[in-house]
């Protein structure tokens, strides 16, 4: 995949993050008054998203400047 | 020796501590508007992380997000870690925006968008939106110390004290040492923040019986804090969205942030900077919210939600000497947070309003004198916010809300930059235009109270921004030639250090 490919996937997969973020807790969730709710999905959706920058960024090279 | 004397004893040593580390910076200092402002770009990963944490991550956390959580429960949670989430465009903009530091040499974010639209209007519009809506944000921290000092005190120290010490600080540390020392600081501070406050956590989750149990009584007693919309309806998606979306572009759209992305020696320093932030916030986001849900289990009916840690703290089950150690954490991380912001806006003044637009011919040092003048009336300024906003009461003066406000308002420039790395059509008219408007429609909607079908500033100010930008820059002459060249370089490097 070339970097504009790499680059607009990387953007849709936030846009669904987004999404994500909006419809689980709100509508999904919203009558759940127990940790394993939205507590736990807030968690793991950040930890997912935390993960998949790690796996972009750690794949950086130095430059010359 | 009582509750205050241990906390002035707590604040002298840290004043002696902080000055000790401010000298040992100035030592190293060279000369220069790049040294004193952005360290001269030599800054290594570990460091770097940790001052963009301390940075980040201040009063506004283990007293703000904690009270928050206190008073309106896991909408908290999302909201904070909706921010965390929007750093994943750290993978788009921090390459882009140490490739293009390193090649131009800018001093400020809004310098950098003055040169890619060839208007140095663009960069002194954004610069004054800056300061507007910064202040609020340097006064929350202001806040967030006197509060905290008044309730570990137990009322003795009087919170204009609290506000007077760390306006006095902030000044002093700003003024010394530029921000070689104050990343210095910042990573000192950033560890004795995570380590003592995870700390303190574990000391009340054992008090409440361990993990099982504490989440056991939060699901029996206040079942209505785990989910959202909240039963007493105080946090609904409305103020969600409003919270949140300023947050998550807090990256690019606060300048004492962005310009933390100028700093980094080298890309694997980059790389340990965002890795560490990551982890780092990961970690202090989840240790605030559940500070702010087991004050409510164990000191519950509190009137103001922002006194939650100060209250939890002067609990008999937290070693009095832990507590101490926690508040100058605290103390310490907002105080670098107020630094971060005084350095920023004096270096922004300097280049993109002074230099800029009033005195074209004026040398370096010149341009550091005006910066370092301006400090100490920011500092000012914040303090007499803070002052005023600290007597009152009810959401729109809690620390959380205020810190959001002010975001909302530096929002207006997230358009701008983005068009600056992502759209050669964009224009200076189309930068001015949006964000002129959605920063009065914030301010307006801010001041007014006033929340069209319930929509906060925010969400407003950003409908009418952004298709604004589009459709001026559409209308009027994008500056091409730069566009081409800056865009052709960052396509030629991103692709050479397999950014994306």
């Amino acid at each position: 995949m070339n970097r504009i490919n790499k680059l607009k996937w990387a953007w849709a997969w936030l846009v669904f993050l987004v999404i994500l973020d909006i419809i689980i807790p709100w509508f999904v969730l919203a009558r759940v008054e127990r940790i394993s709710g939205a507590f736990l999905f807030w968690t793991i959706w950040a930890a997912v998203a935390i993960v998949s920058a790690f796996v972009i960024f750690l794949r950086w090279k130095e430059v010359n400047q | 020796m009582s509750a205050t004397l241990w906390v002035w004893a707590g604040i002298g040593a840290y004043i002696i501590l902080g000055l000790a580390i401010a000298m040992m910076a100035r030592r190293q200092l060279g000369m220069g508007l790049s040294e004193f402002f952005l360290a001269n770009r030599q800054v290594g990963g570990f460091v770097s992380a940790l001052t963009y944490s301390a940075t980040t991550y201040s009063a506004f956390m283990m007293i703000g997000l904690a009270g928050l959580t206190y008073y309106s429960g896991v909408g908290a949670l999302g909201f904070e870690l909706t921010y965390l989430c929007g750093m994943f465009m750290m993978v788009f903009f921090l390459p882009r925006f140490w490739l293009v530091g390193k090649k131009y040499g800018y001093i400020s974010p809004t310098e950098l968008l003055s040169d890619r639209y060839q208007s140095k209007a663009v960069g002194a519009t954004a610069t004054i939106l800056a300061l507007i809506f910064l202040v609020p944000y340097a006064a929350v921290q202001l806040m967030g110390i006197g509060f905290l000092m008044n309730g570990i005190s137990q009322g003795a120290i009087p919170v204009l004290a609290g506000i007077i010490i760390a306006t006095l600080c902030a000044v002093a540390w700003s003024s010394i040492a530029g921000l070689r020392s104050v990343a210095w600081t910042d990573a000192f501070q950033a560890l004795i923040m995570i380590l003592v406050s995870a700390a303190v956590l574990g000391v009340v989750v054992s008090a409440l019986g361990g993990f099982a149990s504490f989440f056991g009584r939060l699901e029996s007693e206040v079942p209505e804090l785990l989910r959202v919309p909240t039963a007493t309806g105080d946090w609904n998606i409305n103020m969600f969205i409003g919270l949140s979306l300023p947050w998550f572009f807090f990256l690019i759209s606060n300048p004492q942030v962005s310009q933390r992305l100028f700093i980094p020696k080298s890309v694997p320093a980059m790389k340990r900077m965002v890795g560490g932030f990551f982890i780092f916030g990961f970690a202090y986001t989840l240790i605030s919210v559940l500070w702010g849900f087991s004050a409510r289990l164990l000191v519950p009916e509190l009137e103001n939600p922002d006194l939650a840690t100060p209250s939890l703290l002067a609990l008999p089950i937290i070693p009095m000497a832990l507590a101490i150690v926690v508040m100058i954490g605290i103390t310490a991380a907002a105080i670098a947070t107020i630094d971060s912001i005084l350095l920023t806006l004096s270096s922004m003044w300097a280049r993109d309003i002074h230099k800029g637009l009033i005195n074209p011919r004026l040398s370096e040092m010149g341009e550091l004198k005006v910066g370092q003048w301006v400090i100490p009336i920011m500092a000012i300024l914040a303090f007499i916010f803070a002052w005023w906003a600290a007597g009152k009461s009810g959401l729109a003066f809690m620390i959380a809300p205020l810190s959001s406000a002010a975001s909302a308002g530096l929002l207006m420039v997230v358009p701008t930059i983005f068009g600056a790395f992502f759209w050669k059509r964009a224009t200076a008219a189309g930068a001015i235009v949006s964000c002129i408007t959605g920063a009065a429609v914030v301010l307006l909607l801010q001041v007014t109270g006033w929340k069209p079908l319930g929509w906060w500033p925010g969400t407003w100010g950003i409908i009418i921004c952004l298709p604004l930008f589009i459709m001026v820059s559409l209308l009027t002459k994008p500056p091409r030639k730069k566009a081409e060249e800056f865009m052709g370089y960052l396509q030629k490097k991103l692709k050479e250090g397999h950014f994306i």
